[in-house]
């Protein structure tokens, strides 16, 4: 009897679960990081939102890469629904803050796809997704640093208006 | 019913799997599958028995047998495949156990490619 489920598919039903899940999680973080823009936008913050319009565009990208893949590899790639996306914030710095848990949470759930791959034996698909590893140490390093300009510049008088101009300064440059 | 088996005694079909409710057969020459089922014969290709095990578990039983105005009926169609199955609860989960159990040969079926004939060593 053919093995049509994998004459089909180089991914296992599981592995394209998980992915699918990433890519609904990629274009969540599109969403939340452009609704960040547009609140930095309309509060003052010019710097913050050039920055969140950029990692908009990123997570976007990160959405594409995975669902091009999905669909190489024989898998049904499902384009997601987006919902319930956050439109208001409490203050900037507040802004920081969800950002650097939003990319947080990406990390974990790389992790967690990687756990299942390496359970699986699915070493080609870990190998796609190394890049993804290597992005959140970038992401999560930038979230961080940017927070950190909340403590080091302080926000009285002018501060917030320093930090937003530090922010595009904030790169990751690998050891 | 017999009559539709003769039918298609020229090709050779494989069981994948069968419940008392109805039956998945492979058929290696057409690389597709026949799913008996409800009284009738249905031939897909993989991709849209994939789709017809992913409908089949869609729908919301608990609502189907709880909610008064739900319908008794649930239409199963797929897109792109002209077939399509009116079942009632019961035929759900009867079909649901079929077609997943099919899935569970399919890997199974996968599994046993690999170790016999993938990966040892001619
Ligand atoms: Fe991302
Ligand atoms: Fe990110």
């Amino acid at each position: 009897m053919k093995d049509l489920i994998r004459i089909k598919s180089m991914l296992s039903t599981e592995t394209e679960k998980h992915l699918n899940q990433q890519i609904k999680k990629e274009a969540y973080a599109s969403a939340i990081y452009l609704s960040m823009a547009g609140w930095c936008d309309r509060n003052g913050f010019q710097g913050a939102a050039d920055h969140f319009y950029k990692q908009s565009d990123e997570e976007r990208d990160h959405q594409l890469k995975l669902f091009k893949f999905l669909s190489d590899m024989g898998g049904t790639a499902i384009s997601p629904e987006v919902t319930n996306v956050k439109q208001e914030f409490g203050s900037f710095r507040e802004v920081f803050e969800e950002a650097l848990e939003h990319e947080i949470a990406v990390t974990q759930s790389f992790k967690n796809i990687m756990a299942h791959l390496h359970k699986e034996g699915d070493y080609v698909t870990a190998e796609y997704l190394n890049w993804f590893l290597k992005e959140q140490r970038e992401e999560e390093y930038v979230a961080r640093r940017i927070l950190e300009l909340f403590d080091v510049i302080g926000e009285e008088g002018t501060g917030r208006w320093d930090i937003d101009r530090h922010i595009h300064k904030i790169e990751y440059n690998e050891a | 019913m017999a009559l539709i088996r003769t039918q298609f005694t020229s090709r050779k079909l494989e069981e994948v799997f069968s419940t008392s409710a109805g039956a998945v057969y492979q058929a290696d020459s057409e690389r597709c599958l026949y799913v008996d089922f409800a009284g009738k014969r249905t031939r897909l290709n993989f991709l849209c028995f994939l789709r017809l095990k992913t409908a089949v578990e869609k729908v919301d039983i608990e609502q189907m047998l709880l909610d008064a105005e739900a319908p008794d009926l649930e239409i199963i169609s797929i897109c792109a495949c002209e077939h399509c199955f009116v079942l009632d609860a019961t035929e759900i989960l009867a079909f649901r156990e079929l077609l997943q159990g099919a899935f569970v040969m399919f890997k199974l079926n996968h599994i046993i490619k690999d170790c016999l004939y993938r990966l040892p060593v001619s």
